[in-house]
């Protein structure tokens, strides 16, 4: 069953088009990595899908229905974004409270077993947590509701590598525990390739690709060799990405089925991480360029 | 329904600070007022010790509510709550904050009248034109401006969730360029004693109550027509 749908969806912010005829169906139970650049358009998906934000045009459902000012299909949903807003006022008691007024399935046990885990100080006033404590809010509240549909957008920014893996760890036990659907939108694709069953890449606005993660890991490979030998053996294919040095050529090439064995070439897996970065520079003579990090272009 | 009572208790959540914010004020504009004619009390006569500073508590009404739609609304939204959840709920909120902070003051006016004005003659919360006949008239003659004030808090904070500064200053100065042209245009037209004699007839509830609420529910549904469409 999809709990997605989104079909030709179009989003114009005055001339800039940040969606651009985006179509995805996303599964029940799966945890889905929305992927792509700053300003790419992940974060307005999200908004749109949870009714924070509003189409131009195109059609979208989530549990079937359009999910603006719709109490019965947003109940069931957990948006964490990077930039969450928490009221100066508040401390981090108050916000989990807030959350567990709000959340159903809200389970206070394990939302006080993570302020353990991330020593996150409960008494402290919200303006007061340094960028780490503040995500770790907005992972502890998107983890301890239990939503059906549970959104993360960036949500390790100020995070250490340790607390991130103790977010995996814990999405990926509570997932096995309770099936939920789950959207992952992040940049640290490396991290979460283990964790991640399906992938929706997105670029300028535009799906790039939509599959399930295990294809996609089988669906490049990268064959070094002498430059002769590798054109011989791309030639007719989909060449991502192409590094010469002296008589050697280095090209990663999609839709090779199954390794076949041609004497003087190696060939190594594409890490999911590569093939997006490679998928991605493919898409556009600007995308070679780097973008300020941080934050997607509308906010 | 249960959700819009969610959302009072999600702004509850923090009480304390909603409460003593308020009354922390009060309190501390009270004393400043004792001590203040406490110290000129040779210099006022007992008759002239009225003051102004009730009007702070109103305004503390005015900036927590505006903060409610910049910093709270952005947070409910976030936690899967309707606009209009979210917005029935504030209403909820300010109705009851409106009318409880209305039978505080009702009461300090009995309390400042049994002790002679605080023991020195002076007005602090009974002022002359807003003591009404009647407890329950004058409850509401406390109890309204505290909705009026909240709704102009919140009408400003939905323009600058929607059209942000730039929105804020538009309708400021929009604001501000039709009260000038009405005033131009009742001078030109000579009306001023007209208007004069309007504010004269009209009861101290009508000015205190009447319109405040008028004000309020006007400001309050044109709040809505603005948030329905603002993003977090």
């Amino acid at each position: 069953m999809n709990v997605i749908r989104m079909s030709g969806v179009t989003k114009r912010y005055g001339q800039v088009t940040a969606l651009d005829g985006v179509s995805m169906e996303l599964a029940e139970n799966r945890i889905h990595g929305l992927l792509g650049r700053n300003g790419a358009g992940k974060t307005t998906v999200m908004q749109i899908l949870t009714g924070q934000a509003f189409e131009t045009s195109g059609g979208v459902e989530v549990f079937g229905e359009h999910p603006y000012e719709n109490a019965d299909v947003l109940g069931r949903i957990c948006f964490i974004k990077e930039s969450q807003r928490y009221p100066d006022f508040f401390k981090v008691k108050h916000a989990l409270r807030a959350a567990e007024l709000l959340y159903p399935n809200w389970d206070a046990g394990f939302a006080a077993e993570l302020v353990d885990d991330f020593g996150l100080p409960v008494n402290r006033g919200i303006k007061k947590l340094s960028r780490g404590m503040l995500s770790a809010v907005g992972v502890i509240i998107g983890l301890a509701s239990r939503a059906p549909l549970t959104f993360f957008d960036e949500p390790y920014l100020g995070l250490d590598a340790v607390a991130r893996q103790l977010f995996y760890d814990r999405l990926l036990a509570d997932y096995a525990d309770r099936p939920r659907t789950v959207v992952l939108s992040t940049h640290l694709i490396d991290e979460v390739s283990d964790l991640i069953e399906h992938v929706v890449l997105i670029d300028k606005g535009r799906i790039l690709l939509d599959e399930d993660a295990d294809t996609l890991r089988t669906r490049a490979v990268t064959v070094t060799g002498p430059v002769t030998s590798v054109e011989s053996f791309v030639a007719g294919r989909t060449v991502l990405h192409r590094e010469q040095l002296g008589g050697f050529l280095r090209a990663t090439v999609s839709g090779v089925p199954d390794r076949p064995v041609v004497g003087g070439l190696e060939f190594e897996p594409v890490s999911l991480q590569q093939l997006v970065v490679r998928t991605t520079q493919m898409n556009g003579p600007h995308n070679g360029r780097p973008v300020g990090a941080g934050n997607g272009g509308n906010r | 329904m249960n959700r819009v009572l969610d959302v009072v208790r999600v702004q509850l959540v923090n009480w304390r600070g909603i409460f003593a914010w308020p009354l922390g004020i009060l309190a501390l504009t009270l004393v400043i007022n004792l001590v203040t004619f406490g110290v000129l009390s040779d210099d006022v006569p007992s008759n002239g010790r009225v003051t102004g500073s009730l009007v702070s508590i109103y305004i503390v009404m005015f900036v927590a509510h505006l903060q409610t739609i910049t910093q709270v609304f952005p947070f409910a939204l976030g936690l899967s709550v309707t606009r209009w959840a979210f917005y029935a709920g504030t209403t909820v909120l300010v109705v009851a904050q409106g009318l409880l902070f209305g039978l505080l003051l009702l009461l300090l006016e009995l309390v400042e009248r049994w002790t002679g004005g605080w023991g020195i003659g002076l007005r602090y919360i009974g002022l002359p034109f807003l003591v009404q006949d009647n407890l329950l008239l004058q409850w509401l003659a406390y109890a309204v401006p505290f909705l009026a004030f909240s709704a102009v808090g919140v009408c400003f904070g939905v323009v600058f969730k929607r059209w942000g500064q730039s929105g804020v200053y538009a309708v400021t100065i929009g604001a501000a360029l039709v009260l000038a042209g009405l005033v131009l245009l009742v001078s030109r037209l000579g009306w001023w004693p007209a208007v004069g004699r309007f504010f004269t007839d009209q009861s101290t509830f009508a000015l205190l109550a009447g319109y405040p609420l008028v004000i309020a529910v006007v400001l309050g549904a044109a709040g809505w027509l603005v948030i329905r469409r603002a993003t977090p």
